[in-house]
């Protein structure tokens, strides 16, 4: 049996959970209403062992959404919840660098990963992280794009839905499969997993950053095949790991990641590319 | 009544003929030069991005017209920028172009060049290079953001190198500077003769600045200490209204400094780009136009460096 849970309906929901608040207007209550009984019906529905395909419709409108809900989150349920915070600049002024940052420090607690891409990139992914309970739900990171795409965070939680939060990003494109600028760079193989970056305190926090010496790869430019960062771990004092991030080659060139540390305890980051070079960084 | 099934056709084609067909009228910038000071015209460009409603009309084109001829300081963005620059000349005086001087490599700078092809283009030796290898990308991308106002445009480049010095032209003493805060080759030119200094993109006024080609602020900031330090009493900035103090100027240096304490404050606090992209902006610079869209450019092009100068070396490679 599958689910789609409609959003419209969960928001509708929570809407009934609050307490009434006398000031709403009728209108409001009423479309509370109407959204609860269309809730009942999607839970009957459900349980009456009827697949609810109809899912809620992508507020960006992709013609690639119900594609990568197929392929990426596997047709599982989804909601598109605001909870789950994609900033990105409305357009990229250099598409081989264009910052995202997902926030879904709302959900912690119920996380078991967060997926990352781009809509219409041709290689759409960008990540899958997984913070562990001392890792806060936040990632930012740089990607190339090679035309005006959504940018997607989807939060899996334990219940088994995906949280689905978009930007949009506007762009000239080129991004992907633009000729590197690490390769053109005098001696980059010497530098090849040098870790330049720092811990900055955040209240109780520490914010990790990191910029990994790395062209990055994708086998989309000229005759060089896919040589990339594909694995990272946050590493604990004692080695445990803390947080755990699989990378594709959407990621830019010499990656710059940002990640918050729940605690100040001793951290390390840990990296593996594609041809098996293994790469580690102390904070 | 049945009505013949070609009527509504015949009704529409009679509309089109008394209203007009509706095909798009060739797009005409309408450049109206202003006198500013004595044999002294600007054309004046709007304070916005580019568009297809502006076909890139934003930049600030001026003219020297004298006895010995014409001298044209930047062609605008596209090629019938330049021939509508060059037929408003013809408005204002008889004499010939003469000369053509480029204040940078900018697209909105150069791109009218084809309709002076017939007369020395003279630039900076760094602004020819920059030219070179960027031109056609730039092009392209104006293609993209002002569409068909483009049509025909090809990149031209200049056929003279300019030396910082004096220049003599139709009595008028044109002092010539090589700067480098705005692209790493600007131009600024001092008439000592009139008193009136022609910035180019070294000085922004009452419009948010762009950043894509600087070498970085420190830089810039000398270069507007040695314009301060001149003798002048008119400033035309490249982008903005024209003005007799040098509030331009202060305006230019203030926003830079704000852009540079705002990167180094964020690359301290381990701030990723998004976050500083959404930086508040102050009062005195929020009401610019396209302070928020230059902030986020600004952000792509500088706030890599801040980082790097905040990042330290975490792990050597292996």
């Amino acid at each position: 049996m599958r689910v789609t849970v409609c959003g419209t309906n969960c928001r509708a929901f929570t809407k009934m959970c609050r307490p009434t608040d006398p000031s709403l207007g009728r209108a409001t209550q009423a479309r509370a209403s109407r959204g609860w009984r269309r809730f009942a019906v999607l839970v009957l529905a459900a349980l009456a062992g009827g697949a609810v395909s109809a899912g809620e419709p992508d507020p960006l409108g992709s013609v690639m959404w119900d594609y990568h809900h197929e392929r990426l989150l596997e047709g599982r349920p989804y909601v598109f919840d605001e909870r789950v915070k994609v900033m990105a600049p409305p357009f990229a002024e250099d598409a081989r660098q264009v910052p995202i940052q997902v926030d879904a420090r709302a959900l912690d607690g119920q996380i078991e990963r967060v997926l990352l891409w781009a809509d219409l990139n041709p290689i759409p992914r960008i990540a899958v992280f997984q913070p562990g309970p001392e890792v806060a739900p936040l990632l930012a990171i740089r990607i190339r794009v090679e035309q005006a795409t959504p940018v997607r965070a989807a939060v899996l939680t334990r219940d088994g839905v995906w949280h689905v939060g978009s930007s949009r990003v506007d762009a000239a494109g080129g991004g992907c499969t633009a000729p590197s600028v690490v390769r053109a760079q005098p001696g980059w193989e010497d530098r090849l997993g040098q870790v330049l970056g720092g811990r900055y305190p955040r209240g109780e926090q520490s914010r990790l950053r990191v910029q990994v010496s790395h062209p990055m790869d994708n086998g989309l430019v000229g005759d060089i095949p896919e040589f990339y960062l594909n694995q990272a771990e946050l590493r604990g004092a004692d080695g445990q790991p803390l947080a755990t991030l699989e990378l594709f080659p959407a990621v830019s060139e010499n990656p710059t990641l940002t990640l918050q540390l729940k605690t100040d305890q001793p951290a390390e980051l840990w990296l593996r590319d594609n041809n098996g070079n293994e790469f580690q960084a102390a904070f | 009544m049945r009505q013949h099934p070609a009527a509504p056709i015949a009704v529409w084609a009679a509309l089109l003929l008394m209203f007009g067909l509706p095909v798009q009228a060739a797009p005409d910038y309408r450049l109206e030069p202003r006198q500013i000071a004595p044999d002294t015209w600007l054309v004046e460009g709007r304070t916005e991005n580019f568009s297809k409603d502006n076909g890139g009309d934003i930049v600030n084109v001026v003219f020297l017209a004298t006895d010995a001829g014409v001298l044209v300081i930047d062609t605008g963005p596209s090629r019938r920028y330049g021939e509508a620059l060059r037929a408003a000349i013809a408005r204002v005086t008889d004499a010939p172009v003469r000369r053509v001087l480029l204040t940078h490599h900018h697209p909105d700078h150069v791109l009218g060049n084809q309709a002076f092809a017939d007369v020395p283009i003279a630039a900076l030796a760094g602004t020819a290079r920059l030219m070179a290898d960027e031109g056609d990308a730039m092009a392209e991308n104006m293609y993209r953001l002002v569409g068909d106002w483009m049509r025909g445009t090809e990149v031209v480049l200049p056929d003279e190198a300019l030396e910082p010095g004096v220049l003599a032209f139709g009595g008028h003493r044109l002092r010539l500077l090589a700067l480098q805060g705005h692209t790493g080759a600007d131009l600024a030119i001092l008439d000592e003769t009139t008193g009136v200094l022609f910035a180019g993109d070294l000085i922004f006024h009452d419009r948010a600045l762009t950043t894509p080609h600087t070498p970085g602020i420190d830089a810039w900031l000398a270069d507007l200490d040695r314009l301060g330090a001149l003798a002048w009493s008119l400033v035309v900035p490249g982008h903005g209204p024209i003005a007799r103090d040098d509030g331009p100027l202060r305006q230019t240096a203030d926003y830079l400094r704000w852009l540079d304490r705002t990167f180094t404050e964020a690359a301290a606090r381990g701030a990723d780009m998004n976050e500083v992209m959404q930086s508040p902006i102050p009062t005195r610079f929020a009401d610019l136009p396209l302070a928020r869209y230059e902030l986020i450019r600004s952000t792509n092009h500088l706030y890599p460096r801040y980082e790097g100068a905040q990042f330290r070396l975490l792990a050597p490679a292996p």
